[in-house]
């Protein structure tokens, strides 16, 4: 049996002998980016989703709007872990950051701990974890382990945590996407919203926890 | 009908409550300061069981128990656990008299009779709850009630009548040191033998005294109760014996004041809007914390977490010698969720969660951004998160135009190359281009009116060959790199 066909078949198998271990995937979360919502549905829920931003310009920022919007409309509760400090809420209408509690962390580590003790809160839907800036060797400092720490802490909750960093460095993230186009200067004549919706990332990698599904 | 609410025991219980569990296990003695020195006055069951009696010195209570654990009396704790007892009574009626330490009376006549052993059965609970184990009675009389309560095994109730009054001992009346005697030689041992002989006959041969003690046999003196005005002021204060240095004792003592708080709040039909904390340190300092409550509760699993949260980032820089908590009264919010509301699922859990990143990153860094009204360049100020989410708007009136920025803070010096007055070549720390399109100048100023606070500045925003574009801001002092736009 090829390798190809061996696979689901291992997960049927899994299926059947072990129902209670599948985990039940949630509802995906809308990014209001139809890119992202017309291929996967939204940020898995619960999952970790990693966006890497190679290029400069590249609309990370955007992607936040985007996703704030969208989870604003909802009535869902996000949080924004900002390793950099970097967040610019004068860039923002204010009505659009009522359900947005901002952290403004010093450093990658403690910005990691910070979202390892917001992802376990039940009132939050979407912790946004923003490590664009986050120095090269402080990312490589974080241990594989604390990553899957955060994507155990996520699973009993209906949450979506969505980390932008620099490069790949979520080993577990479920979704990961690269944005590496740079917008020019004369896109900031256009509105906001209208590039929100034009961003085109690359889909790097997309898993199902789901067994059922995915076979 | 009447009730009465007894703690076998009070002045031990009041300090075992605060002690740790293991040590009610162990023989346990309360002295008192008698004539020939230090006697026991009280001892627990296991003291008890080693042959320990009331009235023994140490030393002949030690011959009986090595390991036994002496305690003196401790009045403020005597106050704590009173107070605990009144505010049990107080969950049952608002007639309550505290009849002796220990010992609250409760008129019963407003309580519907098919309510009365309920209830009872829960302030028993309420008391078991917060540590002390008390027993109680029920009578038509205030005496019969705590004759019964006496009789009661703890956390049981006993209904006191004729039949039962007949052959409890004549101790159970506390007949005066000379009639003891001449009781016991006529061969009266109990109530009912003494209740049985003429009044007028008791009250001829033995005086005065003779007809008090028939009467008190009798138990079927109604009295009015001199009740205790329920507590407004919701604070519990500990001196603390020995001084603290962990959080354990202070987190188990704390819980104690919560639970006997939570009941008073409770009984007064208010919740709790804020939690007070003044920790008194050794080196005559104090730690004082206000924790405002997302919203007004009454349950002290949240009221604890509260202040647990808080302690666990605390430190003194002297060990803890007294603590006082008060509970700021408020009127318990009674409002039906909506459909679509955006309120919170667990709006304490989130607090907790706060406090908690708070901790990790100071509480000046955590919070909803909200933009100052002003154009100074990143005026923003961060608040508590609303409790609920306004629905959002259809559509802004000026919708934002571009990309966003991302700050650089704080902002990067920079070396900046013009060609004529618009920038070619940027410098900075961390690295350099050319500039291949530019935006700009825009002009701003403001508070020219404040010596200290004015700000002029011109801002650009510049297109790098290696790609992305970025805002520069020029001030008198130089070029800044503000952010990048992204």
């Amino acid at each position: 049996m090829s390798s190809s066909a061996s696979l689901p078949a291992l997960r049927q198998l899994l299926l059947e002998r072990f129902p209670s271990a599948v985990r039940s995937s949630g509802a995906a979360l809308a990014t209001g980016i139809p890119a992202i919502d017309e291929h996967t549905g939204g940020l898995p829920r619960p999952g970790l989703t990693e966006a890497v931003c190679t290029a400069p310009s590249c609309g990370s920022q955007l992607f936040l709007g985007q996703v704030l919007h969208s989870t604003r409309a909802q009535a869902l509760r996000v949080a924004l872990v900002d390793a950099g400090d970097a967040f610019d809420p004068g860039s923002w209408p204010g009505s659009l950051l009522e359900h947005l509690v901002w952290v403004r962390a010093r450093h990658a580590a403690e910005a990691m701990a910070a979202a390892d003790l917001l992802t376990r809160d039940s009132n939050l839907s979407l912790v946004v974890l923003d490590l664009r800036h986050a120095a090269r060797a402080d990312l490589r400092r974080i241990p594989a382990t604390q990553w899957y720490r955060l994507q155990r802490a996520i699973e009993p909750a209906t949450l979506a945590c969505l980390v932008f960093t620099p490069t790949t460095v979520v080993p577990c993230a479920q979704l990961r996407l690269e944005l590496s186009h740079s917008h020019r200067l004369a896109t900031q004549s256009s509105e906001r919203p209208r590039l929100g919706q034009d961003l085109a990332p690359t889909f790097l990698r997309q898993r199902s926890t789901n067994l059922a599904a995915a076979s | 009908m009447f009730a009465v609410l007894r703690i076998p025991g009070f002045a031990l219980q009041a300090i075992l409550r605060v002690e740790p569990a293991a040590l009610a296990s162990q023989p346990v003695v309360l002295l008192a300061e008698g004539r020939r020195g230090a006697t026991v006055a009280l001892c627990n069951d296991a003291a008890q069981a080693a042959g320990v009696r009331p009235g023994h010195s140490v030393p002949r209570a030690q011959a009986h128990c090595p390991n036994l654990v002496v305690r003196t009396a401790q009045p403020a704790l005597e106050q704590e656990a009173e107070t605990a007892l009144l505010a049990a009574g107080f969950s049952i009626t608002p007639q309550v008299e505290l009849t002796a330490p220990g010992v609250c009376t409760l008129g019963l006549e407003h309580l519907p009779s098919h309510r009365r052993a309920p209830a009872v059965d829960r302030a028993l609970g309420e008391l078991a709850a917060l540590r002390l184990h008390a027993t109680a009675g029920f009578a038509a009389t205030p005496l019969l009630a705590l004759y019964a309560a006496r009789c009661a095994a703890p956390g049981r109730v006993v209904t006191g009548d004729r039949a039962f009054l007949a052959p409890l001992p004549i101790a159970t009346a506390e007949p005066p040191a000379d009639l003891a005697p001449i009781l016991t030689a006529w061969g009266i041992h109990t109530l009912g033998q003494l209740t049985a002989l003429p009044k007028s006959d008791v009250a001829q041969r033995l005086g005065r005294e003779g007809l008090a003690l028939w009467e008190r046999a009798a138990g079927a003196t109604i009295r009015p109760l001199n009740v205790v005005a329920p507590s407004r002021d919701f604070v519990a204060t500990y001196a603390c014996e020995h001084e603290m240095e962990t959080l354990e004792p202070l987190l188990f003592i704390l819980r104690r004041f919560v639970d006997r708080l939570a009941l008073e709040l409770r009984n007064a039909h208010q919740a709790a809007l804020a939690v007070e904390l003044e920790l008194n340190l050794a080196d005559d300092t104090r730690h004082t914390r206000s924790i405002r409550l997302p919203e007004p509760v009454t349950n002290p699993e949240l009221l604890f977490r509260a202040l647990q949260t808080h302690l666990e980032t605390v430190r003194t820089a002297a060990p803890i010698v007294g603590v006082q908590l008060r509970l700021e009264p408020g009127r318990s919010q009674v409002r039906q969720q909506g459909l679509f509301d955006g309120g919170l699922r667990d709006p304490h859990g989130f607090a907790d969660t706060l406090a908690r990143v708070m901790a990790l990153v100071g509480s000046d860094r955590v919070g909803r951004p909200m933009s100052l009204n002003t154009h100074r360049p990143d005026a923003f100020t961060l608040e508590a998160p609303p409790p609920a989410l306004a629905p959002l708007p259809d559509g802004f009136t000026h919708p934002p135009r571009g990309l966003a920025l991302r700050r650089f803070r704080p902002p990067a010096p920079a070396k900046v190359e013009l060609d004529g007055r618009t920038p070619a070549y940027v410098w900075t720390a961390e690295g350099e281009g050319a500039v291949v399109a530019t935006a700009g100048p825009w002009h701003s100023s403001g508070e020219w009116w404040e010596a200290y606070r004015h700000w002029q500045h011109e801002e650009w925003d510049v297109e790098f060959a290696a790609g992305g574009f970025y805002r520069l801001r020029r001030e008198p002092t130089g070029w800044l790199l503000e952010g990048e736009y992204d």
